[in-house]
């Protein structure tokens, strides 16, 4: 019996850009380059940063821990290489500005590390216990490799407070340009698999729900196959859901698939919900299984632009740099290099920065995709439209808030929700006067937690 | 080539609308009025349409320069407000009256609160205001259209009935008929259709419904303009015009010749749904829409004037901001606790 693939399952907003997946679809993951230097920086997730424990000069393998942090909610990083620590200096973040980072240089015969997970015949997620796997989640230094980068163990953990009922796995992947959630879902399968029952057990769920977006039907009937062959009938379930960006935000693949909201300024598990991404759900049963940390990841390396566009295995630390040369250079004059999506990826200068846990795609833009008037960046006044209003996913009036932080009025923004605000950057997308709305939202969502910072109320 | 890349906040990619984009979208979905206003009208059209963009454009340019601001003629809203000011003119409207009309319209409704987008009050509805105060007999003075045969274009005053097809306009015999509470039920049988077509005295733009339906289909369907607003207008006034009917249909028209006569149609597609004047959210749309047909209904069979739409697009535009405030969208997540 096959799943239904046209799916009517959505959530209010969301807007339509052009999806672009077709550069880089079809594309199988490919072993990305064989780098000479890696820059492992300290703070991929969210929470403390590590600090090294290791120092200039020192060797290091490949899977070794680079990286160690005593809080609670952080993340171990590892070195993806064998070589020598050259130096612990700093390098650009998409979010963080300059922060420090490792910098190991390979050694002449590293072997490129390849996808090589395989599923045996008596994988059997009850002989591991809970713990164990959550302390596989710590060593293995696993975020959220969807983007967020929340430290996994973190949250898979039981919370006897907030317990966790649904788990959902995330493999929308709404941003146009991107597909390297699709390719692992079709090429990992076994992977994945063994990673949802690893973190269902994990977590004390009782229920899966696999999302989908529907442009996507060979992942869905892949998915679907997998979880027949090895549901073992447990209460997995591969649900399609409409293709509307942004699907992929939690709150919104909850709202789709289980029709119930997360409550505003709180997260998920308050209503006993878990979401996680599919690259991170795979890199958890890497971690279980092989006993092999968060190292590789797989990038798309896309834009109109881009020689040879695809999806590549690269170790974590890679510079854009050398994964654009790997990947043929561009052959347009390039108008940005953006570290992940278009809608909501951080455009970057440097073009050194790494590539980190969280880094799903490089897309390189041309003038002429992002448009005369966004590029000439040509304003109008706001004419109140209401179409800001129309596509915003969590229902607020981002007009109203960009114009009160423009005019420094924190009060008035806080009023309208600013801190509910996800930053999917619906809103100016369908802007027609061309206002920077999701910056401005962006900015006040940042002066107000300082302002709170300064004065607790 | 990755030399000169560029670095700006997301998104980086935009959808292919514009604000200029969506004004003349307006521009091309008013064509079959204005070409419906040439027809009746002959001349007086395009001299008082184009007599209204120019002094629009010029004074919207001159306050530019006074403010020292960057010049705003780009996003095309000036030529917007001339041409729906120049066909909610009567058709005699001497020329110097139009300018006067179009400068107000722009200085005043517009350019003082700050420009596109700051600005209260519809400032096309702010000219004609303006005008039928200042100039209260050229405003209600008519012209029966060029088709009628056997009559000359001349200015008639409401007083000097020959009969029906030269009557100054459907709603003043409406309103006669509302004082002598007979004559409603014959005036609008033998003159439905007229007022359909457009055979009838009345503002440029306003008397062919025909072509006012075309262009609002138009926007419509290029999704520069929701259905809330012009739906709420017509389904308000037409209740309205419905219980009016249904009391004293000898005192009153029936509710489907109200929708067709005066400026409904052309307020309810084209002058409502200006988006900075109306309310944002959807709600709010809907009670902005159903306050606008219900006052022009008030004013249409209670009031002094024949005509209502001016007066009930710039009563609910004062009240645009509370019905924003009420409407206020509640985040998905409910409030923050």
């Amino acid at each position: 019996m096959k799943v239904d693939i046209k799916a009517r399952l959505s959530f209010p907003g969301g807007t339509f850009p052009p999806e672009s997946k077709e550069l880089t679809r079809d594309s199988e993951i490919r072993v990305g380059p064989a780098v000479k230097e890696v820059a492992i920086m300290l703070s991929q997730h969210i929470g403390a940063a590590c600090r090294p424990i290791v120092s200039e000069g020192n060797t290091v393998q490949a899977g070794q821990k680079v990286g160690d942090c005593d809080a609670f909610v952080s993340a171990l990083v590892h070195s993806p290489i064998t070589g020598k620590v050259k130096e612990i200096s700093l390098r650009s973040h998409a979010v963080l500005g300059r922060s420090p980072a490792i910098v190991v240089e390979a050694y002449a015969h590293n072997p490129t590390r390849h996808p090589s997970f395989k599923l045996y015949d008596d994988f059997d997620e009850s002989r591991y216990s809970s713990e164990q796997i959550c302390e596989a989640v710590r060593q293995a230094g696993i975020v959220g490799m969807g983007g967020a980068g929340f430290p996994t163990r973190v949250k898979i953990e039981p919370n006897p407070e907030m317990p966790k009922k649904i788990l959902i796995i995330n493999g929308c992947e709404c941003e146009p340009y991107i597909t390297c959630d699709y390719r692992i879902m079709l090429e990992w399968t076994e992977q994945i698999m063994a990673g949802v029952k690893l973190a269902k057990k994990a977590s004390g769920c009782s229920e899966v729900f696999i999302g989908i977006e529907d442009n996507k039907p060979e992942a869905i009937e892949v998915m679907d196959a997998a979880v027949r062959t090895y549901g073992d009938g447990e209460k997995i379930k591969v649900v399609p859901v409409r293709t509307k960006y942004p699907q992929g935000g939690e709150r919104q693949l909850i709202k789709s698939i289980l029709n119930k909201n997360v409550p505003t300024g709180g997260i998920p598990p308050m209503i006993g919900v878990l979401v996680l991404n599919v690259a991170t759900v795979a890199a958890i049963a890497e971690a279980v299984v092989c006993n092999w940390p968060l190292t590789h990841r797989v990038v798309t390396v896309t834009g109109e632009a881009i020689a040879n566009p695809g999806n590549y295995y690269v170790p974590i630390g890679t510079s854009v740099e050398d994964l654009i040369e790997f990947c043929g250079g561009v052959t347009q004059k390039s108008a940005k290099v953006i570290v992940g999506g278009p809608m909501m990826g951080v455009a970057i200068a440097d073009l050194k920065t790494p590539i980190t846990k969280t880094t799903g795609a490089i897309t390189v833009l041309t003038k002429y995709q992002i448009g005369k008037t966004k590029f000439e960046k040509r304003q109008t006044p706001c004419i109140r439209c209401g179409r800001c209003l129309e596509v915003c996913p969590e229902r607020l009036v981002p007009t109203k808030i960009a114009h009160a932080v423009k005019n420094n009025l924190l009060d008035v923004a806080e009023n309208y929700y600013v801190s509910a605000c996800t930053e999917c950057g619906c809103c100016s997308y369908v802007c027609p006067a061309n206002i920077e709305l999701t910056g401005y939202i962006r900015t006040g969502k940042i002066f107000l937690a300082r302002q709170k910072k300064m004065m607790p109320a | 080539m990755l030399r000169d890349i560029i670095v700006s906040c997301a998104p980086h990619i935009g959808k292919p609308v514009s604000t200029r984009r969506i004004m003349v979208d307006v521009i091309i979905a008013l064509v079959p009025a204005v070409a419906a206003a040439g027809y009746y009208f002959r001349i007086r059209a395009p001299i008082l349409i184009c007599t209204c963009v120019i002094s629009s454009v010029v004074t919207e340019l001159l306050c530019n320069l006074i403010r020292r601001k960057p010049i705003s003629l780009g996003d095309f809203s000036a030529v917007v407000t001339g041409i729906i000011l120049a066909l909610s003119l009567p058709p005699g409207l001497p020329v110097w009256a139009a300018i006067i009309g179009s400068c107000f319209a722009i200085a005043v409704g517009k350019m003082v609160f700050g420009g596109l987008g700051a600005n209260i009050f519809n400032p096309a509805m702010v000219g004609r205001a303006f005008l039928t105060a200042s100039f209260g007999v050229l405003m209600t003075t008519w012209m029966v259209p060029a088709t009628i045969k056997g009559v000359k274009m001349s200015k008639i005053a409401p007083e000097n009935v020959v009969d029906a097809r030269t009557q100054a306009t459907p709603l003043a015999w409406s309103k006669l008929a509302i004082k002598q509470k007979y004559g409603a039920n014959r005036y609008s049988e033998e003159n439905f259709v007229a007022t359909v077509t457009g055979e009838v005295g009345g503002c440029l733009g306003e008397t062919c419904v025909i072509t006012l339906l075309i262009g609002g289909l138009y926007l419509l369907v290029r999704g520069t303009i929701d259905v809330h607003i012009p739906l709420a207008v017509l389904l308000s006034a037409f209740v309205f015009a419905g219980i009016s009917y249904l009391i004293n249909s000898y005192a009153y028209v029936q509710p489907f010749f109200h929708l067709t006569s005066g400026g409904l149609l052309l307020g309810a597609f084209f002058i409502a749904t200006d988006p900075v004047t109306a309310p944002l959210t959807v709600r709010g749309k809907w009670i902005y829409g159903a306050g606008i047909g219900a006052l022009t209904m008030l004013i249409r069979i209670f009031g002094e004037y024949p005509e209502g739409v001016m007066y009930a697009v710039l009563l609910m535009n004062a009240v645009t901001p509370l019905i924003d405030r009420f409407c206020k969208p509640v985040p998905a997540g409910g409030k923050p606790r």
